[in-house]
């Protein structure tokens, strides 16, 4: 699903250099959930823009979907994150003045897909809706709804055109925990269902809920393991 | 750039709702179109209003009347020129009638002062024309009551006399005032015709002047000296009133002897000519204000431009959303500059709008000969394309740099 090989990112600030990357490798398969962590500057976020297709590399190779997507122009890029790319962020980015149907029909807005109507898309979204559970909130706009229901309107804006990889960066760093527990949940369920997932997180309690984690440090893969090992391994360091 | 009908209906949308939301700001920025739009519609609804009225009056008059004047040159002394030499003589113009084929009707016109009695009434200082029988056609002034002049009237210098309706109630003549007599300088006339009134409202005010008509020779044999004529023509045709023109300019320099390279001693004025200057002053006229406006779109434009400036960094965070979820740069150009022509676009209606009342403002001014006034098709069109250019054109640049921004940066942007 996801192969990347020899990445590295170097931003240049004034006659600075700045290696973000130094060499990542990393494979990721369909159907896994992956958290990654670091602490800041550690490249963590540099990774996730890459692999979210906001970023160019300067160096080495990254597939997606088996499109190798390293190097494509803006606008091929901007269809690659239409189609496989599913985005969920931390303080929600939702419409204000749209509903939360109007909210999660956006990705349609910008789809290649041709002879899409009115219907279809309104089938498509409620039932993005349904998968995390807001069949009940579907003509609300955002500030009718509570944190954990903006989140899951992001989640179902985010699965709307069944993305190859669901990317949420801290999607509960503005939860409290009960709800923090509400929106993950609703993440190992798509994932139960077969979504892909990649987690942004400096929480263990969410890194938690995933299969596998990814660690960064100074720009290089500090350690990637199954949870249970990554669990033991964190206690013991 | 290839976007979907939904993608387009939506991009509108959003404009539409961005301009509701912000109703007050979006009414201050679009002004300057509103009102520079509003001010040209009125412009050109008063011209056209004017031009309207103006061709209808020329048109009345018929466009394909000519009219000869003595006229003394003025690159030569007067000296040179002595009135004599450029009156205009009866001979001429029979000369006129026999050589220019253009023509269908002419007529000498001589007008002077004289006292006028009924058996009820005395009135000083009345101007009565001297005409030919063809001057009913050459002026399209019919006999309502009664009968023209004819050739022996003219020929033998009778008596005779046409009234317009005003004459009559002046003179406090019966309504059938026909086989009446009045006295001109103390000759009896016979008043065999009534002549129609003119129907003019912007030249002279002839439709309310009391007219009276007697035969051409005898109008002569009334003057003493000094008598001034002109003519009166009817081209055949519109289309040859310039051919006619042409041909009396000819025998008149041919029957005076001017040589080549020589002035004219007379001049021949077509109305179509004036027509056409008119037509030429007010496509002048129409192109000031358009320039006006030009200059007040410019400022409209740059008020645009500022406030989608403002715009698009208030919503750095939604085009970083928009470009996450898969907004090309192309795409987030687009829906700005759609937002921009929306907005001048609004601008431009409300404009029309505020031009078409004032246009109906016009026509209720009495006297102002603006009754015809009216904001035509071509201007409305106009102005919403000028509209749609101003914010295409200034919407470009805060367009492009949305467009531009760095989905990372956008959506880290407070």
């Amino acid at each position: 699903m996801i192969r990347v090989r020899a990445l590295r990112k170097v931003y240049r600030v004034g006659d600075e250099a700045i290696h973000a990357l130094r060499g990542v490798d990393l494979d990721i398969g369909t159907n896994e959930m992956v958290a990654v962590m670091g602490a800041s500057g550690s490249g963590k976020s540099t990774l996730m823009n890459i692999i979210g297709c906001l970023d160019q590399p300067t160096e080495g190779s990254y597939e997606l979907d088996g499109q190798r997507v390293s190097h494509m122009s803006e606008a091929a890029l901007a269809l690659v994150r239409n189609e496989k790319i599913g985005f969920v962020f931390q303080s929600f980015e939702l419409l204000a003045r749209q509903t939360a149907l109007e909210n999660v029909e956006l990705p349609l807005v910008y789809s290649r897909e041709a002879g899409l109507t009115g219907g279809e898309r309104t089938r498509r979204a409620l039932q993005a809706l349904e998968r995390v559970k807001l069949s009940d909130r579907v003509t609300h706009r955002p500030s009718q709804l509570s944190g954990g229901q903006k989140q899951r309107v992001a989640i179902a804006r985010a699965i709307l055109n069944h993305p190859a990889i669901l990317m949420a960066d801290e999607p509960t760093g503005n939860l409290d925990s009960v709800t923090t527990r509400e929106v993950m949940g609703i993440f190992q369920q798509l994932h139960a269902e077969g979504q892909t997932v990649l987690i942004v997180t400096h929480e263990n309690e969410v890194a938690a809920f995933c299969q596998r984690v990814i660690r960064l440090r100074d720009g290089l893969v500090l350690s990637d393991l199954p949870i249970a090992e990554d669990a033991a391994g964190h206690h013991q360091g | 750039m290839n976007f979907s009908p939904y993608f387009y209906s939506q991009a509108i949308k959003l404009a539409m709702s961005q301009i509701w939301a912000n109703r007050k700001r979006s009414l201050l920025t679009a002004l300057g179109i509103i009102v520079g739009v509003a001010s040209t519609t009125s412009v050109i609804a008063a011209l056209s209003g004017l031009k309207a009225n103006v061709l209808t009056e020329f048109e009345s008059f018929g466009a394909n009347r000519l009219y000869v004047f003595p006229d003394r040159p003025d690159d030569k002394p007067r000296s040179m020129y002595p009135r004599d030499k450029i009156r205009i003589k009866p001979w001429e113009v029979r000369e006129i009638q026999a050589s220019c084929p253009s023509l269908r009707a002419i007529t000498p016109i001589t007008e002077f002062g004289v006292s006028v009695a009924s058996d009820e009434k005395e009135l000083e200082g009345i101007t009565v024309v001297g005409m030919w029988p063809d001057w009913h056609e050459a002026e399209n002034r019919r006999v309502i009551a009664g009968r023209m002049f004819n050739t022996i009237d003219e020929r033998s210098a009778r008596q005779v006399c046409l009234l317009n309706e005003a004459a009559i109630d002046e003179l406090r003549l019966p309504a059938e005032a026909v086989g009446s007599h009045i006295l001109l300088d103390g000759r009896r006339f016979l008043v065999v015709g009534i002549v129609e009134t003119l129907q003019s409202r912007m030249f002279g005010d002839g439709g309310n002047a009391a007219e009276i008509f007697i035969p051409f020779a005898l109008a002569m044999k009334l003057q003493s000296s000094d008598i001034f004529i002109r003519i009166t023509a009817l081209a055949t045709r519109t289309e040859v009133s310039e051919e006619a023109r042409s041909e009396i300019t000819q025998t008149m320099r041919r029957i005076r002897g001017i040589h080549p390279g020589d002035s004219d001693t007379f001049q021949v004025v077509a109305i179509d000519q004036y027509i056409q200057q008119f037509k030429a002053m007010a496509a002048g006229i129409t192109a000031i204000a358009g320039g006006i406006v030009g200059i007040s779109l410019l400022v409209g434009g740059i008020g645009i431009m500022n406030i989608m400036l403002v715009s698009v960094s208030e919503r750095t965070r939604e085009i970083g959303l928009r470009k996450a979820v898969g907004a090309t740069p192309g795409a987030i150009m687009m829906q700005f500059l759609l937002e921009a022509m929306a907005l001048c676009l609004a601008g431009g209606l409300v404009g029309v709008l505020i031009g078409k009342l004032l246009a109906i403002g016009m026509t209720l001014i009495p006297g102002a000969s603006l009754q015809h006034a009216d904001v035509p098709l071509w201007a409305v069109l106009l102005s919403f394309a000028f509209s749609a250019v101003v914010g295409l054109g200034f919407g470009f640049f805060p367009a492009l740099k949305a467009a531009r921004l760095d989905p990372i940066e956008a959506l880290r942007h407070e």
